[in-house]
């Protein structure tokens, strides 16, 4: 007799190939990926023609609070008032749909509905594709905005640095471009882990539990709309940081700003 | 590594490599990408402006009620100075004119005290004058009385009528006989 809601694990870090177009893969990550596309761009669309016709209801006041409250995020993390309204609609995309991804791992059926042996639903934000090229818009967007504001040479004056007049400044302009790198792989590494170890958990737990995963999982199914709100804000928050840095770099002792400083720090955590 | 190739092996079948193993697919990753970016230019065009616009209004709005609310604070404190100041000119004057009224009503009370002293002391001295003219009219009728009497008493003591005459002419022996 099976106890289990699934008789078997089955978990693949890699998003897997539910059917083929013409050679190009169709993954379950994608399909639910277009899911969370259409809802962001349904929910934004609604509470911007709500807000436009001016009429408001709860739904609209909560997002316009979030909206508010990102906004107010980015004008303190961004001090200048042109940049902070450039970015936002990067950064606040990022959240949303970060968010509103992330919030898909939680459907009941991750799992169990398959086409085959490959499950249909899976999060967009648990495939490294997506999380790979978030990470890529936003370290692009971020050297983007620090070519225009330093400079082609003063952007690039903070990566390389003549060896001969400033070793120690040659050196840590060597550490800046790992640092790039490493921000751009931390990125989408730690939104790829918390996502994929969150639909495990479920998967797991749902295994374990059996027939009183109805019981279990809604816990920690609670649990991760939480992680996801967490991530999708570190990852704002993080775009907004690595702008300012990259804005703000006036030369290796300058020190920055203690908003941002605090902002990194606590982020790193 | 091994441990992430090894998850991955069942669908890494294709591709050998760490990407590969990790479910990386660069045609899926630039589509996602492409795909991510046609929605932010989306949002910031259609959605964005509209949910900016409104906090922009409802920032000016409340930026205009603080405004507003403090000019109505200044105002409210210049009015209440000026009715402090208000206040105090009427306590000043109010003040003048107890002050004025007491000083009015001293001395209509030393005038009018002078005044019954004057009336009193006029009407004692009239009553002094016609006591005295009393006095003098009762001397002068007891005298004509006494005279009278005298007349009387000495009319029968001599038993002949006095007349004036006579009487002068005793009056004149009388002086006579003291000289």
């Amino acid at each position: 007799m099976n106890y289990f809601a699934a008789s078997e694990l089955h978990i693949s870090i890699a998003a897997e190939p539910l059917f083929y177009v013409n050679g190009f893969p169709i993954t379950n990550a994608f399909v639910t990926g277009i899911v969370g596309t259409i809802i962001t761009i349904v929910i934004l669309g609604f509470v911007a023609s709500k807000v436009k016709r001016g009429k408001y209801n709860r739904f609209v006041g909560l997002v316009q609070w979030v909206f508010e409250g990102l906004l107010k995020s980015i004008h303190d993390i961004i001090p200048d008032k042109k940049m902070a309204r450039k970015i936002t609609p990067l950064a606040v995309t990022i959240f949303f749909f970060v968010l509103f991804n992330y919030w898909l791992s939680i459907l009941p059926g991750v799992d169990s509905i398959r086409i085959g042996e490959v499950p249909v639903i899976r999060s967009l934000t648990a495939d490294l594709n997506f999380t790979l090229g978030l990470a890529i818009v936003t370290i692009v967007t971020v050297q983007v905005y620090a070519i225009r504001h330093l400079g082609v040479f003063g952007n690039g004056s903070r990566y390389f640095r003549n060896p001969l007049k400033d070793p120690i400044g040659a050196f840590e302009g060597i550490l800046e471009l790992i640092g790039e790198f490493s921000r751009g792989v931390a990125l989408s590494l730690r939104l790829f882990g918390n996502a994929f170890a969150g639909e495990v958990l479920l998967i797991v737990i749902a295994f374990l539990t059996g027939y009183f995963a109805a019981v279990a999982l809604p816990f920690f199914m609670a649990f991760e709309l939480f992680i996801g709100f967490i991530q999708a804000y570190v990852f704002f928050v993080l775009t907004l940081i690595f702008t300012a840095l990259a804005v703000a770099h006036h030369g290796p002792s300058d020190a920055h700003s203690p908003a941002v400083t605090r902002k990194v720090v606590t982020a790193r955590k | 590594m091994n441990i992430l190739t090894q998850f991955a092996a069942e669908t890494a079948t294709a591709d050998a490599g760490l990407f590969g193993a990790l479910g990386i697919d660069w045609r899926l990753l630039i589509l996602q990408i492409i795909a991510f970016l046609i929605l932010v230019f989306l949002l910031g065009k259609f959605v964005y402006p509209w949910l900016m616009k409104q906090v922009d209004e409802r920032a000016a709005a409340i930026e205009k009620a603080a405004e507003a609310a403090t000019a109505a604070e200044k105002a409210a404190a210049d009015t209440k100075e000026q009715v402090a100041e208000l206040l105090d000119k009427a306590r000043e004057e109010a003040a003048e004119i107890v002050e004025t009224a007491q000083l009015e009503s001293a001395e209509l009370l030393s005038i009018t005290e002078k005044k019954a002293k004057a009336t009193a002391e006029r009407i004692a001295a009239d009553a002094k004058a016609q006591l005295d003219k009393d006095v003098a009219q009762a001397k002068a009728v007891l005298f004509d009385e006494t005279l009278q009497l005298v007349a009387l008493t000495t009319e029968k003591l001599v038993g002949a009528e006095l007349t004036a005459k006579i009487d002068e002419n005793h009056i004149r022996k009388t002086l006579k006989e003291q000289a």
